[in-house]
């Protein structure tokens, strides 16, 4: 008879993770409490990829189309895991779904939750929610998503636009000391891609570092060189509203004007990651470590980045920390290895 | 004091690490002065960088420094363009407070009586000798028609007859005119033990000598009363 192995969350890891299983001739058991597989890549229509701008609805798509193609693969959606217990080597686990509860014994786990992205109006120097214009990375990847590419206050094209890095990220105010990563490559992605459906339209980037780190420093440079794209030195202290229906960046140009107040037409505000109240639950219920930041918490940093504290329990994606989409898609198949060789020990 | 030829004193390098030194003994230091990275949000929301050449991002940059001189050179004008509202503490990422830094250096200014300090705090004597010789300082008969007009239309009204209208409110302690109420002499002279004791009196002889005698004379007075 052939192992089972539960795998908690459908984004790009527990996807990859699921499919790689199925393969292998492994029963997956794949929960997802969205109503749809895909994740957050999916539920807010991410619609180009760095650093090759591919649609990421192929990226998403084939993961999905293999899942749901896999005979060995069972998706619950909107489900949840409402009960578990280890049973010796294995684990009891109840899932929860539209369809009833159901009650299924596994040879090992995979831990796929993810993140959610920081909500901006926590930190209220932004005026996120205050002024329609003042959105955030995943609003704007939305709206390119849906071919909205407009000023949410009145549909006309912006003259100008901030982006504003570090939102959420690197700041004990917000109690987020970490960098979430990704959010610099999509902001010089995005700024791009403004540039290049308005190219009347100046956009500004205020970071306190760039963070586009290996290869995706290519974009970075693209977007000075190529797209004109004015990089300035400062974090944005305040956002207030100014004449003409604009909203007033202030802050310090720390290595060139000083001071500045510059009026936008939208400000886009490059919120970063965070492990959400799922990566407490699946603490809570599974008995997983949580770290300092509010992810869960590997074995160990660089050589068992895949494996939870507990045996037979294994994790995938960003619910460790912030990470590229195909870095989420590599731990998957990193812990699917290593789930398949723990089930097939204990089987 | 040593002078240069232009008459500007010489300050050795030695007083200037003194100072440094202590600056970082003070209590508060490790907990203002912690990472930065020139992110600039401070001097972005700081209201005095506005009007003058002051930013908190340098004097905390400053202060990371350890260099003694750097450091000097913020002791003299520079510390006292602060507002001291510590909105750079509030936004701070690393939760440093450069209006936390400046508050230690003003008071090491102070209690060391340099003339910066005391050109700061000549056009407050009034102010120092009220609180600290009658424990407050704004009185009913500071009212004059011409002396507020921003407080409205009836300020020449409020201004006269201020002994009958204070009178009229039923608390003992608010009936005098020349205090902004009356402060029985046992509370001023523990308000004079607590002053000796956190060496308010001292910083007082270091910044103005002939306004510490004036309060003296009155300390004495009241004590021996």
């Amino acid at each position: 008879m052939a192992e089972n192995i539960l795998v908690i969350g459908g984004g790009p890891a527990g996807l990859n993770a699921a499919t790689m299983l199925s393969e292998l001739g492994v029963k997956v058991t794949l929960a997802e409490r969205d109503l749809f597989l895909g994740g957050n890549p999916k539920k807010f229509k991410y619609k180009f990829l760095f650093p090759d701008m591919q649609p990421a609805d192929n990226v998403v798509g084939e993961l999905i189309k293999k899942a749901e193609t896999s005979s060995n693969i069972k998706v619950y959606l909107s489900s949840e895991i409402s009960d578990f217990k280890e049973n010796g080597k294995k684990f009891d686990a109840q899932i929860k779904s539209p369809d009833g509860n159901e009650i299924k014994t596994f040879d090992s786990v995979i831990v796929a939750t993810g993140f959610e992205h920081f909500d901006p109006a926590r930190d209220a120097k932004y005026s996120y929610q205050l002024f329609d214009d003042v959105i955030d990375i995943k609003d704007l990847e939305r709206m390119m998503g849906e071919g909205n590419f407009a000023r949410p206050s009145n549909g006309q094209p912006p003259k100008n636009v901030a982006f504003i890095l570090c939102v959420g990220s690197r700041d004990r105010h917000v109690g987020n000391q970490y960098c979430s990563r990704v959010c610099c490559t999509v902001s010089v992605k995005q700024a791009i891609e403004l540039r290049e459906h308005f190219p009347d339209c100046e956009v500004y980037i205020f970071y306190m570092d760039i963070r586009t780190y290996g290869f995706f420093e290519d974009l970075y440079w693209q977007a000075m060189e190529e797209h004109d794209v004015q990089i300035v030195k400062g974090r944005v202290a305040e956002i207030t509203s100014g004449p003409d229906n604009t909203v007033i960046c202030k802050g310090e140009d720390t290595l060139l004007r000083g001071p500045f107040e510059i009026p936008f037409d939208m400000v886009v505000l490059a919120s970063g990651m965070e492990g959400g109240p799922q990566s407490s639950e699946m603490a809570k219920k599974l008995g997983l470590e949580l770290d300092e930041h509010g992810f869960l918490k590997p074995q160990n940093v660089t050589l068992a980045l895949f494996k939870s504290n507990k045996e037979g329990i294994f994790l995938a994606g960003a619910c460790t920390g912030p990470k590229a989409i195909s870095d989420s898609i590599i731990e998957g198949g990193a812990a699917a290895m290593n789930a398949y060789i723990y089930a097939v020990r204990n089987h | 004091m040593e002078y240069d030829e232009n008459g500007v004193s010489i300050v050795p390098f030695e007083f200037k690490k003194e100072i440094f030194e202590e600056a970082k003994k003070d209590f508060r230091y490790e907990e203002y002065v912690r990472g930065c990275l020139n992110c600039g949000v401070c001097t972005g929301g700081c209201p005095p960088h506005r009007f003058f050449d002051f930013s908190p991002r340098i004097v905390l940059q400053k202060m990371k420094s350890k260099d003694p001189e750097l450091i000097w050179t913020m002791m003299d004008e520079y510390v006292w363009a602060c507002f001291q509202c510590f909105t750079c503490a509030m936004i701070c990422p690393f939760l440093n407070s450069p209006g936390g830094i400046i508050a230690i250096l003003r008071e090491i200014a102070v209690r060391r009586g340099f003339e910066s300090a005391k050109k700061v705090l000549k056009p407050y004597s009034r102010v120092l000798l009220k609180l600290t010789a009658y424990g407050n300082q704004l009185s009913p008969d500071m009212i004059q028609p011409d002396f507020f007009p921003d407080w409205g239309p009836h300020i020449g009204y409020a201004s006269t007859d201020l002994a009958v209208k204070r009178k009229a409110i039923p608390m003992p302690t608010l009936q005098v005119t020349n205090l902004a109420w009356d402060v029985a002499p046992e509370t001023m002279k523990e308000l004079y033990d607590i002053f000796d004791e956190a060496g308010v009196f001292k910083i007082i002889e270091a910044v103005d000598p002939s306004l510490y005698e004036i309060i003296q004379d009155i300390v004495d007075d009241v004590r021996s009363s």
